[in-house]
Formats: C-alpha cells, structure tokens, sequence
C-alpha cells in the first residue's frame, strides 16, 4: 500500500513538474500581453452587432470619424473637419491617406456604409445620431443627415460604436466575415473558444508606424485571478483587480499601478415620487450625511474619487464653482430638524407625525464597488437616525422594483460620456421627460435651459449655457453624487508608452507603447 | 434486464419532460422582462433605462411576446427535430456554443472525477487499514479541511502556493495541459473528500464481514484479501457518490470555470442568466440535465458488474 502511495506521489509530482516546464516565458520583443476582464465572443469584434469598445479601444483595429482630447472636448480623427451646413445637415471632411487593412483607401461610401451598418442592427445605439440619411459629396466629404436638428451629432460620432469599417468585413451575403478597420493594428487571429484575440501592426496606418508589434489581449473574468496573472508576469498589463488588491500589488517591485478617473459616476438617484424626498431640507441632510473620503479610502481603497457635481471636473464644461457638501453629521441632522424629523420617542431613529423616517435602498451586484457602497451609505444615514432597508440584485431582477417604483434611493455608476457633451446627461438624467431620470425630478427652468441649449452649436456656447443647469440641480440635490469611477491600471515596468485616454471605457491601448 | 433497460429508458424519458417543464417555468418566472434585460444588454447598455418602442422592437424581433405555451411547445419541438434553437446574446446557433464550450466542461469533469475518484479510493483505503493512526487522522482532518473549504478559496489558494510561490503551474487559461491541473483538484477536492470518507466507512465495516475473515484464515497475502475481496465490495456506496457528485461537477463549475478562465460552458452560461438569453440557458441545462441522467444509467448498470448479486428483475 505504501508503495502504492509513493509511486502516485511520484507520478503527480512529475507531472507537474513537465507542465512547469511547459509554460512559455513570452520574450518577443515589443509584444504587449494584456488580460481583458472578459473572454471575448465573436460577436463582439463585428462593428454592427457589439458594442465597439472592444475593438475601437482594446485591441485598436478600428478608428473613429471623431476623437477627444484630455478634456473631453472634440478634435478631428479619421475627419478632418466638420461644419454645420443647415439645421439638419453636418458635413464632414474625411482624410485622404487612410487605408484599410486589406490596403483599400478609406473613402465617404465606406463611412456611409458603416453608420448605416450599425445604424440598421443596432438602432439602440445609434439614438443620439438620429439619422436620417447621408449624401457623398465626394470620395473625401460625406454629408450626414439627421431628422431633427442635432448639434450632438460630432459628439456622437465619437463612440466607438461608430467606428469605421471596410463594407469587406461581410460576404456578398451580408454575413461577418472579419473586422477590416483603419487602426493602427489588425486583426491577425481571434480564438473563438477561449477569446483569445491577436492584432499586429498595421504598416499603413496613417498616425505613423506603430511601434508596438502585437497585442495578445487574453480574457480574465475573475479580478482575483487578474491580481494573480499579473503578479506572476503572465500578462503585461491588465486592469481593476479586486480593489483591496491595489496597494499590495503596487508594493511589488516591477509592477506599476496607475489609478484614474473614469467618465463614469457613483450617484443616489432619489425617488421624489417618496415624501419626504421631495423635500429639499431632507435631500441636503442626505447630501451631507454621506462621507465620501471615507468611502473613496475604504471601499474603493483610492480607486476613484469623492464627487462633487454630476460631471467630472476635468471635462470641458464642468461647472467647477460647486461648493462640495462635505460630511458633517450634526449639519445634516439640522437639515432633518429643519423638515420637522427629530428622535422624540429615544429609540434612535428620528420621527414625525409619529412615523420613523425609513427609506429603501437598492443597488445592482455587477459592479465591484456598489454593494460595499450601499452598506457604508446605509451606515452613515443610520448615524443621523434614518432606518434604512438595503437590497443588492443584479440588474434584471432590480428593473421591475425600480419600474413599479418600489424604492427610495437607487445607487448607480452612470455613464458620464455616451457623448462627449453636457446635453446628454443633463437632458436624461434631469429634465422632467429625462430617460434615466427615474426619480420624477421636475424642474422648469432645468428644462428650459436644456431645451433653449439644444439650438447652440460651437462648443464654447454650449458649454457655458449648460453650467448653469448643472449648478441648478445640484443645488437642489437632484442626485447625490458619491464618487466618480476609477480604474486601476496595472503593468510591469517592462511596458512603457502608456498614455491614459480618459473617454475610454476603462483604458484604451495606444500604438506607440513598447514593451521590452 | 430488457424490462429493466425499457423501464429505465421510459423513466429517462420522463424526467427529462418534467425537466423540460420545470426549466422553462423556472427561467420565465425569474424576476425581469426578459425584453428589457435584453434590451439592455444588447443595445443600450447595462445601467441605461431602455425605452418602451425599444423593448417592444426587441420582443417583436426575438418572438418573445408568443404565448409560453407556444414558445415552450416551439422550443421543444425544435429539440425534438435537433435544433436546440438561437442564442440571442451570442448570435450564433445554441449547438455551435455548446460544440465550442461543452468540451472544456466535460474533460474538466472528466479530469477533476478521475482525480477525487482516484485519490479518494488511495486516501480512504489507507486511512482504514491505518484506523486510528496518526496517518488516519491526518486524512481525516483534510477531508474535513476539504468539504469545508468553499471551492472558490481553494481555488485561489492553489495559485497562490503552486503558480505564484513555487512557480510549478500557470495561473489560468487554456492553452495546454499543464492548465488543467489546478482547476482539476480545485474542482475534484470536494468529491474527494466524500469519497475518502464514504470509502474509509465501508471498507472498516466490510473488513469486519465473515468473508474477509475466511479469506485471511485461507491464509491469502494481505494484498489479495484488500484489492479481491475486500474493496469490490467496499466500492459500491462510493459508486453511487460518484453518480450524484458528476451532476454536482459538471454544473458546479461555474466558479472555478471563472477563477482559471476556463472556456466552458459556467461563464457562457453566467453571461446567458444575466442577459436573459432564455433559448440558450434552456437548451444548456437540458444538456446538462440529459448527461447527468446517462451518467446515472451507466451507473446503476456498473453496479450489476461490480456486484454480480444486484440484478434488474
């Protein structure tokens, strides 16, 4: 029997030991091995049913009509230029040194082609173009029209989902074949059982040479194994492992970690169909129980940073004048006395009319950073003697709470930047037909401003006027804007050239990084 | 036997209509509109609000406004006639993901199985011919050790000492065999345990059987009365571990399928519950369901092999 023992012990040991030996060490020069946070699908790499972010910023195959700067403000990309011609009518002048990958030159039919591409599959996406039809002016100027007047639409022409292919990239069938884009690296092989995808360097490609020769972009969907593949080197670069992971990884000599803003914001959404949240004394008391340092440092371990209004201070038309509400529990509880709520039967919580204030909160399981959120939320309206119900779900199961209106306060991380513009997110978040204004917040003069905004075209014009909408709702503290998401970024130093692109979803590669 | 086999095969056929049923009601009766989650997921964007023409437009184009009797009948039907439907999420046909991402599940299944299996026989025999040993009792702490310890932090562990600290394993992926070994034992560890234990407990009692006595005094070496007489018949309740525990295996991997980045169907089927892909979590845990049984079948028949006494009349 011992013998029998010994002899498997022998045989395991030295099978790992083979397989140890197995493992390549990856020593290519100038190839970047990233871990992504999923395994990808073929769905994802066709402009016309993904979403774009995959292959316009991950794997950088595709390109975009119009780009951004640090900013968020718009600058040209694959156009070089666009006006207004009439109400409905941009016109947008293309580059006339972009070539495709199969060597083809980029033309106005092919930009037809592809908004009308994603245009008819994904009409979803393609709301904030509103597109009607587009006329080729000549090969290099295509004039794109849209039903109703849009000043958006440059803006909108910046998503990914936009992104410009070769009519190639389907059979005469219409069926996918490949990706064929203008980036400044191809789609070279895509693993359809694991993911795996493979882009090389594009020689053509009109920003220069690339001096990046691969990207091997793997997927990791667990953030604990994305902490590990990263320590051991497996991969170059990956992003957001589990957040209390951060610091010890940024200790490990080799390995750098970069944590930035994302265009994307922890916020309470207030039901003010709810008495009392229709009161603002009660919304300020909220405002000002929440500690958002502590939040930032202990539940998101740095990895973000506290909000003060909706938009990031950083985008181009930020209200900056906001003054934060800054955690002051005794301020807050003056807000609640001010509504009439004191604790007058001593059982900690405070009460009016004989009724405890009680309110329920909800909040989705599919990011990281909500469910500890909520509960150090839930911890800090406790302290001021608000009873609170918490309840975390993932997305499908919260939608018919949050439909019939079962709910007080619903915590979300929102996109900031579906558009680099104020217009989207003050007119959806918070005008009284607003589309993901699922509080009911009405305000006329918010309304107005955004309705009277929506007929201003240069940028600088926009920007002022929406400043003061945006100084109007968080007066009134028509969210409670937490925190805004971050993303950790973590490489080993062998990666250099990285450059931080904050309208990306997360991270977008740049084609100048070197890997040694 | 033959009225066995058409007994057993009409009880098959019956539990996987109830199967079939209990799935559908199962997978429509969870919370959200399967529109809406779609929508989303799709289109809009997983925090958007999707519009009422969008849901309908989504409903309208995946035929998810039918009557349930009709989509349960038509999903069916489609079975019956081979086709396991369309997968929504994926754009793709529910047998060609499957084809894609069956396999990796059924040889980590396979692997993991022959493992605890393998082990489980080792560990367990030994531990009883050793009773109340110092090597008795340290087994038996670890199977304690093993069923308690949650498979994700096994997992985890496992990483951390054999792919991060000794440097003898990858971290995860799929790209060879050495990427098997890890997930394997973190998935086997449970089966293993129980079937130490389970071993350990009938192997005690059935050395205690007059036989084993008879088969000593016949003056047999040692070895001959443990492997000929001893663990065949000691064998039969861990066959029975290993039927239920291979269901446990193929749809419990979900974690560890994530944790090593595993291409099977855990993540596939995890992305289709969340977006609500309804034809695909369907036809895939039909599958699942369908393997199970047969794993079971061939099982019980195993038993009349092992054990010429059991017979099926």
């Amino acid at each position: 029997m011992r013998f029998g023992l010994v002899l498997c012990l022998i045989a395991t040991l030295s099978l790992i030991a083979a397989a140890a030996g197995c493992i390549d060490s990856g020593s290519e020069k100038n190839v970047l091995i990233v871990g992504n946070h999923l395994m990808s699908d073929a769905r994802e790499l066709d402009q016309g049913t993904g979403t774009g972010t995959l292959i316009t910023e991950k794997i950088i195959i595709t390109e975009t009509l119009v780009a951004t700067g640090e900013d968020f403000s718009l600058k040209p990309n694959l156009a070089e230029s666009w006006k207004m011609i009439n109400d409905t009518t941009w016109e947008f002048k293309l580059r006339e040194d972009v070539k495709f990958h199969n060597g083809d030159e980029m033309t106005a039919a092919d930009v037809k082609f592809s908004i009308e591409n994603i245009n008819t599959k994904q009409p979803g996406r393609t709301t904030l173009i509103d597109y009607r039809d587009s006329e080729i002016v000549d090969k290099y100027t295509i004039r794109i029209r849209t039903n109703t007047m849009n000043p958006l639409l440059p803006a909108a022409l910046h998503s990914p989902d936009t992104a410009i292919i070769s009519p190639k990239s389907y059979d005469a069938n219409g069926e996918y074949v490949t990706t064929i884009g203008t980036g400044p690296m191809k789609l070279a092989s895509f693993n359809e059982q694991t993911g795996e995808i493979v882009v090389v360097r594009h020689d053509q490609w009109w920003g220069g040479t690339p001096t990046i020769e691969k990207i091997i972009n793997r997927g990791y969907p667990n953030p604990n194994t994305r902490a590990m593949i990263i320590e051991n080197h497996d991969v170059d670069m990956t992003f957001d492992p589990p957040y209390s992971e951060v610091a010890r990884l940024d200790a490990i000599e080799g390995i750098d970690v970069l944590k930035f803003n994302t265009p994307r914001t922890y916020k309470l959404d207030l039901n003010f169909d709810h008495a009392p949240l229709d009161d603002l004394n009660v919304r300020k008391a909220l405002a000002y129980a929440i500690d958002r340092q502590g939040i930032v440092d202990n539940v998101l371990y740095g990895v973000g940073s506290v909000a003060t209004g909706p938009f990031l201070p950083t985008m181009a038309w930020a209200n900056t004048s906001l003054v934060p509400y800054t955690y002051n529990q005794t301020l807050a509880k003056q807000y609640l006395a001010d509504a009439g709520w004191t604790d007058t039967n001593g059982d900690g919580y405070v009460d009016k009319d004989g009724k405890k204030l009680s309110f329920k909160l909800l909040t989705y399981t599919e990011r990281p950073g909500l469910v500890p959120m909520l509960e150090a939320i839930s911890s800090n309206l406790k302290d001021i003697g608000i009873e609170v119900e918490e309840i975390a779900m993932e997305t499908g199961a919260i939608s018919p709470m949050l439909a019939e209106g079962d709910w007080d306060m619903y915590l979300i991380a929102a996109n900031l930047a579906m558009v680099p513009d104020p217009e989207y997110v003050l007119k959806t978040w918070y005008t009284t037909d607003g589309t993901t204004n699922r509080g009911h917040y009405s305000n006329t003069e918010v309304d107005r401003i955004v309705a009277e905004g929506h007929n201003l075209i240069t940028p600088k014009e926009r920007y002022a006027h929406f400043r003061t909408a945006e100084g109007i709702v968080y007066d009134e503290v028509a969210t409670i804007n937490v925190a805004y998401y971050g993303v950790a970024i973590i490489m080993w130093d062998n990666v250099q050239g990285f450059t931080y692109d904050p309208t990306a979803h997360d991270y977008r590669l740049s084609p100048f990084m070197t890997v040694a | 036997m033959h009225h066995y086999l058409i007994k057993r095969t009409a009880y098959l056929i019956l539990t996987l209509v109830i199967a079939s049923m209990f799935t559908f009601v199962v997978v429509n009766a969870t919370p959200g509109e399967p529109a809406e989650v779609l929508a989303r997921h799709l289109y809009i964007g997983l925090e958007e609000v999707a519009p009422p023409e969008l849901i309908a437009e989504v409903s309208e184009r995946y035929d998810l406004n039918k009557p349930l009797l009709q989509q349960y009948l038509e999903w069916v039907g489609g079975i019956l006639h081979g086709d396991l439907g369309h997968s929504i999420l994926f754009n793709k046909p529910v047998d060609r993901l499957l084809m894609l991402h069956l396999p990796p599940t059924i040889l980590l299944t396979a692997v993991a199985m022959s493992f605890a299996t393998i082990a489980g026989l080792v560990l367990g025999i030994y531990s009883a011919l050793h009773q109340n040993k110092i090597s008795d009792h340290i087994i038996r702490v670890g199977t304690i050790f093993s069923v308690s310890m949650p498979g994700f932090w096994v997992a985890v562990m496992l990483i951390l000492v054999f792919s991060i600290w000794l440097g003898l394993t990858p971290v995860s992926g799929y790209s060879g065999p050495q990427y098997i070994i890890l997930p394997a034992i973190a998935l086997g560890l449970h089966t293993m345990a129980s079937i130490i234990r389970i071993m350990r407990t009938s192997m005690l009692e059935t050395m205690d059987k007059p036989f084993v006595t008879f088969a000593k005094a016949k003056g047999l070496p040692m070895r001959r009365v443990i492997c000929s007489h001893a663990c065949k018949n000691a064998f039969l309740p861990v066959l029975t571990v290993i039927g239920m525990s291979f269901g446990a295996l193929l749809a419990g991997s979900v974690v560890i399928e994530t944790i090593f980045s595993w291409p099977g169907i855990g993540a596939m089927l995890m992305k289709a519950i969340s977006a609500r892909d309804l034809v695909l979590i369907e036809s895939t845990i039909m599958v699942i369901v369908f393997m199970f049984l047969i794993v079971n079948f061939v099982i019980d028949l195993l038993y009349h092999v092992i054990d010429p006494r059991i017979t099926y009349e």
